[in-house]
């Protein structure tokens, strides 16, 4: 389960696990946004590949406008996946207390 | 003592997946803090087998306690031999202009688990994960094994 809130001007919010099977549904609501895009991951408990990749699709289309996606409130585990990944060399990340 | 439920291949099995570790770790009394990463290493097989297998045989899940953690195998039958520790490595250190989605989700499975295994029955086309993980201190590391289904 997962859901998402904001954008524009104010952070999006993902709460939940961001798994193969909501991967499509975040890339659309993604997709609707521009700019420099922020991620407040505070509630996002759990992210598989499926989520990396809708992250380096958004972060390089938003770089090829000039934007870029950054990340606040990660948690150890997100924490470790993007560092095993590579990603946390490639995206803005700012860890959170868990 | 050890907990074993069977899965249809769609992708949205991925939630009973998740329903089985979370009941399984609480009858085993597996520690909960592992769950998260057993839960992501299984997705990303279950679902390389959803993408790639052409069985259609339901894929069987095995949870097993061992010491400070967990022994979990993946049992695919109507498989091919893909042993999931030899796939091809994944450059992490590329910038994101150069980076392609695919084999991210195995080359992170080596990295978030004590030891994998991967054996297959020619005769049975049956293909078998065995994974670790435990709250000691990470080993990542990858054997080959020599597993019947």
């Amino acid at each position: 389960m997962l859901t998402m809130e904001g954008g524009g001007e104010t952070p999006v919010v993902l709460s939940g696990r961001l798994d193969a099977t909501q991967a499509g549904a975040v890339q659309a609501y993604l997709d609707r946004l521009d700019g420099v895009v922020t991620l407040d991951c505070r509630d996002l408990q759990y992210l598989s590949s499926a989520g990396l990749g809708v992250l380096l699709k958004t972060h390089k289309r938003l770089l090829g406008a000039g934007g870029r996606l950054r990340l606040t409130q990660v948690n150890r585990h997100l924490s470790d996946i993007f560092s095993y990944s590579g990603f946390d060399q490639i995206l803005e990340i700012e860890p959170g207390g868990r | 003592m050890s907990e074993r439920a069977s899965f249809e291949r769609r992708i949205d099995a991925i939630a009973d997946i998740f329903a089985f570790t979370a009941a399984a770790f609480a009858r085993l009394g597996a520690p909960d803090a592992l769950r998260t990463e057993v839960d992501f290493v299984l997705e990303e097989l279950f679902t390389n087998i959803v993408k790639y297998g052409r069985g259609e045989a339901p894929v069987a899940i095995d949870i097993v306690p061992i010491p400070d953690g967990v022994e979990v195998t993946v049992t695919e039958p109507e498989a091919d031999r893909f042993d999931v520790t030899r796939a091809p490595q994944v450059d992490v250190t590329l910038p994101a202009d150069q980076r392609q989605p695919g084999g991210l989700g195995l080359h992170l499975v080596g990295r978030l688990v004590d030891s994998v295994q991967y054996g297959y029955s020619q005769g049975e086309r049956c293909s078998r994960i065995v994974f670790r993980k435990t709250s000691n201190a990470p080993l990542p590391g990858r054997d080959n094994g020599d597993g019947r289904c």
